[in-house]
Parts: C-alpha cells; structure tokens; sequence
C-alpha cells in the first residue's frame, strides 16, 4: 500500500471516530441537550467585566446584566483597563445610578483583559464569580439557565452559549454558523466531561474553585481556555448551558478575523505547552482534552497538505495536458478522462464528509433562531463548509510559526 | 442531572474499527473482483493469441490471404486495448491490491509478444501499420505524465482514422527481457518513443499528422 494511501486511510480514521463520538454522545443525550436545573439556593453572584475602549457597547452591556432575572447578582464588576475613549466616563454613570455597579480602573492598562479581569477579581466576596465581555449581550434568564448546575458540588464552571449578534457580511455570517457548531459540541463535549473552554463572553465559576487556580494567566492569549483546564485538571466539573445565550459582536474583517484566530490559536498552543506534563494522565484533561487539541491539530495540518499536494499535482497534470493538447490539435477532454469506477478512498471521504454534513445540519438545527429549517441559508453553509474551514489549517500553521517566534501580544 | 457517559470512547472506537475493517474488506473484494474480471478475459486473450500466432505462422504458405491476417491481427489488438482501457481504469481505482500491477505487466507481456509475432507478418503483407507506442508506467514526472497523455490521445486519434492500424501501447518500464531486448534493438533511448512499422522511431510528436506522414 502506497504512503499516501496509508496516511489518507489514517485521517479518515481519526475523524471517522471523533465525529463517530460526537454522534453516539448525541444519539444517547439528545432528551438533556436543553437541560437546566432548577437552582437548589440563591447563590450570589458577581460579575466582572473588563473594558477597554468600548463606549459604544459597554452601556448596553450593563443594562443586559441589570436586566438579569437571577435574584443573586450583587455586583457588577467594570474594570476599565484605562480606556482612551468615554467607557470609563459611561461606566461611572451607572456606577452612581445603580448601586450594584461598581466602576474600577487599572493604574495603567494591562494590555489583555485577563489582566483587567485579574484586578475586578480583588473586589469579588460572592459564592460565585462570573466574566463577560463588555461587548456581550446576555439574554434576560442567561444566567438563571447556569446556576442550577453549581447544585453538584463538583462543577466548578458553568458557560453559556454564544451567538453572534446581527450578522451582515458572509464572514460574519460563517461565523454565526460556526459558534452554533462549536456550541453544540461543547455541549456534546460537556456530557464527556471534556469542555476545553469556558468562554469570554459570559462564563460563571465558583468562586472556591476559581480561586484554586490564582486567577487568569497574563502570560498567556486565550486565558479561557488555560483557566478551564486549570479547574480540569484540579478535577472540577464544567458545564455547558444551552439555553443560556449571550450575544456578541465578532470581527467583520477579514484583518480583524485572522488576528483574533490567531490570538486564539497561540493561546491554544501555549496552554498544551504549559499542561504538557498532563497528557494522558490527570483524568478527561490528559486523557481527552488534550489529545483531541493535538489530533484536531493534526487533521487540520495533515489535511491541508494532503489537499494542497493532490491539488497542487492535479492542476499541474490538468494544466500541462491542455498546454500540450492544444499544441497538439487533439481534444482537452476525451472520454478517457473519466473512471466510472470510484476507489474506496473516494468511498470513506464521501461517508466522511456525508456525516459531517449530517452532524453540521443536526447542529444547526439544535441552534436555529428564525423559522427557518436550519436557521440559515444553505448558501451561506456551502460557504462556511468549503471557503469559511479550508482557512483553519493555514491559519494554524501560521500560529505554530508566530508562536515559535515568541508572538504574545493581544 | 447530567451523568457522564465515557464508555461513549469505546463505542465509537469499536464503531470506527467495524465500518473501517467493512469498508477495507468491501474494498478489497470490489478489487479482487475487477482483478478475477480482468484475469478472464486476458485468458480469453490468450487463446485469441495463440490463435494469432498460429495463423501468423501460415503466412509463409503464400496462397493465405494478407488481408484476413490483417483484419485478425488488428481485431486481435484492439481487442486487448479495450481491456487494458478497463484495466487502467480499475488500476486507478485500485488502492488496496497490487493484483492490478501483475495484470498489467502480463498485458504488455502479451502486446509485446504481438509485437514479435506481427514481424513476419508485416514483412509479408505488407497491407497494415504496426504503431508501437512505448511509454513509462512508473513515472513520477508531471511533465512525461502529461506528455504520455497528450500522446495516448493523438495516437488513439491517428487510429480512429485508419482502419488498418495494429497499435500497441506497451509500459517499457516493466523489467521484461524481451522487452528490454526489442528496446535494444531499436535503440531507444529514452521514452516516450513510438515506432512505426518497425523502422522509425518517434521522440517528438507535434500532431497526428507527424504519424500520418509516416504510415504506409
């Protein structure tokens, strides 16, 4: 067997059995995808929320929170992290309006918002502790969709689900696709005990837990995803809630897009760099967590390079038999050219793909907002599924690149 | 409340290897069918070959008419060029087995024996074109491969035109002695090559017309 065949037949086994999990999760939790547990006490609560020149967004932000309907949310945290625009002007207006808002500044900016989140934690006395964006919109009962899953002792984090807010261009569009299938996974991740990441725009801890961890890692870009795996690894459970929604804004370029992805991607190499010493060990973290963050690295670079050379090889073959055709005066396309027989390599990438495109339709289906079939148009899908994911693997090997140069900047 | 359902590892683990090893399993005897497909009729090619050769080996009794052993020598050809057509493509295919790569140099064994036994023939008869067309199988070259391409297509072109064109399309890559003996003969040096009725050898073709020319 060719090296080329063993390697394709490799892939497809690794992601025949990660959406194979996925599908069995789902098969076997569909009736709990939407469950929420009734909170067994009031637990209080404190948000904090960090800010940084965020004067169009930061006042609708507090009043979505001050709309909240849990009766436990005591305070709201803002810490402007020395803002150059009106935030902080705007954060201290409801700061005297409304008691439970407490208006905070950093001596000098941070530069990330862990470092702000980091400075809102010193003023939090509450049982529970929570983190949201100050461009993040909570629905009025997100938070009551959480708290009943801190009735388990164990659960250290509850997180939200996240939808983006009016999405215009088609990369916002692909990327309101795209948060509905990673929330449904996380979801699905969630009945494995495997959530990777507690996400920024609204995640709730226990405040006994959190602490454990010593706050946000300043050192590193994706500070959700460290500090979830800090609490995995101390054998904390978190949980995902469906129902809870909070939405936010995403970028709206293409510039802005591929900063933040790599932003996200770095953090992600540097927290497996710091957890390395867990693989296989420490529970779901060593066990799941981490070897499913190096195979998804994995597919998404092998697969990039297996496409980039068939293509790359096809199109040459393609390119040089119609130069030479033409040269010629025979015709480009004969019968020839085709092979009605297909090869079982063919075979596995359509069952694999025919199931990707199931498991993608079922997760919209589970995330639809309009009354439509799936939520979305099938344009805009096509585009996510063939433009939009085609992006990841050079995305990821420009950040393996940037990390390996020491990039650290937010 | 929600229970943690891990054996789901397991399942989908076991799951993955039951349709892997179907899929593997099913592949395998799609392969080997086309292969025991492949097999009968190159051993109905073998009969229609000896047949051949016993009715070539008639042409020196002057009374036997040319133009039957034309007609069946070129029949005899195209008859193995449509199978190896259906070769190739289930080779294409194929990515499990290597029976396909025997096949194949059991066929241009047997085109290479055409090839031998049509000497006398032509000789004698004169009335036909003999196109041998020997390429690279093995090659790993973008450019030879498309080149190899482009030649298939002006050669099997030059053929629809002609009805009495005896062609044979032979891999010379094949490690077969007498092959190799024949490519020695003609002073090949470098593929692709096509030789005309046993005495020209083409390195460059431009059009069908740079055949035509050279037909008989």
């Amino acid at each position: 067997m060719e090296f080329l065949t063993i390697l394709y037949l490799t892939y497809t086994f690794i992601a025949f059995y990660f959406l194979m999990i996925y599908v069995l999760t789902y098969a076997q939790n569909r009736k709990q995808m939407y469950e929420t547990i009734e909170p067994e006490k009031i637990l209080s609560l404190s948000i904090v929320i960090p800010c940084f020149n965020e004067e169009k967004s930061i006042a609708k932000n507090i009043e979505a929170f001050l709309a909240s309907d849990y009766k436990g949310l005591k305070k709201l945290i803002i810490v402007d992290d020395c803002s150059t625009d009106n935030s902080y002007e705007i954060i201290k207006k409801y700061a005297k309006k409304y008691p439970r808002v407490i208006a905070l500044q950093t001596p000098k900016n941070t530069g990330r918002a862990s470092g702000a989140k980091n400075f809102g934690i010193e003023y939090v006395k509450t049982k529970l502790i929570g983190f949201s964006d100050a461009d993040s919109l909570p629905n009025k009962n997100a938070i009551s969709k959480m708290v009943g899953f801190f009735n388990d002792p164990k659960v250290g984090g509850v997180t939200s689900r996240v939808f983006v807010n009016s999405p215009k261009n088609y990369l916002t569009k692909s990327q309101a696709i795209e948060y509905k299938i990673i929330a449904f996974t996380r979801k699905l991740l969630g009945f494995l005990d495997s959530i990777y990441v507690t996400n920024g725009p609204l995640s709730i801890y226990r405040k006994k837990a959190f602490d454990q961890t010593g706050g946000f890692d300043e050192n590193n870009l994706t500070e959700d995803i460290e500090v979830t795996w800090h609490l995995v690894s101390k054998g904390w459970k978190i949980h995902m809630s469906i129902p809870a929604i909070v939405r936010s804004y995403v970028p709206t370029t293409i510039k802005t897009w591929f900063h933040q992805r790599i932003r996200w991607n770095v953090g992600g190499i540097q927290t497996v760099a710091k957890y390395r010493k867990k693989f296989f060990q420490c529970g779901m973290l060593g066990l799941f967590i981490m070897p499913f963050f190096m195979f998804s690295w994995f597919l998404g670079i092998t697969g990039l390079f297996f496409l980039t050379y068939r293509l790359t090889k096809y199109v040459m073959m393609k390119f040089l038999v119609a130069k030479y055709s033409v040269a010629s005066q025979v015709a480009l396309v004969s019968m020839n050219d085709f092979n009605l027989n297909p090869s079982i390599l063919f075979v596995f990438g359509i069952g694999l793909f025919a199931l990707g495109a199931l498991y993608t339709i079922v997760a919209m289906l589970h995330s639809k907002e309009q009354g439509r079939f799936i939520g979305h148009p099938f344009r805009d899908i096509f585009i996510y599924s063939l433009f939009y994911l085609l992006m990841y693997p050079p995305l990821l090997i420009v950040s393996f690149y940037k990390y390996m140069r020491g990039y650290n900047t937010w | 409340m929600l229970k943690s359902k891990k054996h789901v590892f397991w399942e989908a683990f076991i799951i993955t290897i039951v349709i892997f090893l179907a899929g593997i399993f099913l592949g395998m005897l799609v392969e080997t069918n086309n292969s025991n497909k492949i097999s009968n009729l190159y051993l109905q090619s073998e009969i229609s070959f000896a047949d051949t050769v016993a009715s070539s080996g008639l042409i020196e009794n002057s009374d036997f008419d040319c133009n039957i052993i034309k007609q069946n020598n070129i029949d005899f050809a195209n008859r193995i060029y449509a199978e190896a057509k259906l070769l190739e493509e289930y080779e294409a295919s194929g990515k499990l087995t290597e029976g396909m790569k025997l096949l194949h140099k059991k066929y241009d064994l047997l085109r290479t024996l055409v090839w031998t036994s049509n000497q006398k023939s032509l000789e004698r008869c004169n009335n036909y074109n003999l196109i041998v067309y020997l390429y690279e199988y093995e090659s790993e070259d973008i450019a030879k491969k498309a080149t190899q391409n482009v030649w298939s297509k002006i050669i099997l072109d030059v053929k629809t035109q002609n009805d009495n064109i005896l062609l044979l399309p032979i891999a010379a890559d094949q490690n077969l002695i007498s092959l190799d003996l024949l490519i020695g003969k003609h002073n090949i040096t470098h593929f692709p090559a096509l030789i005309i009725n046993n005495n020209k050898v083409l390195y460059d073709i431009e059009n069908t017309a740079t055949i035509e020319d050279l037909l008989n």
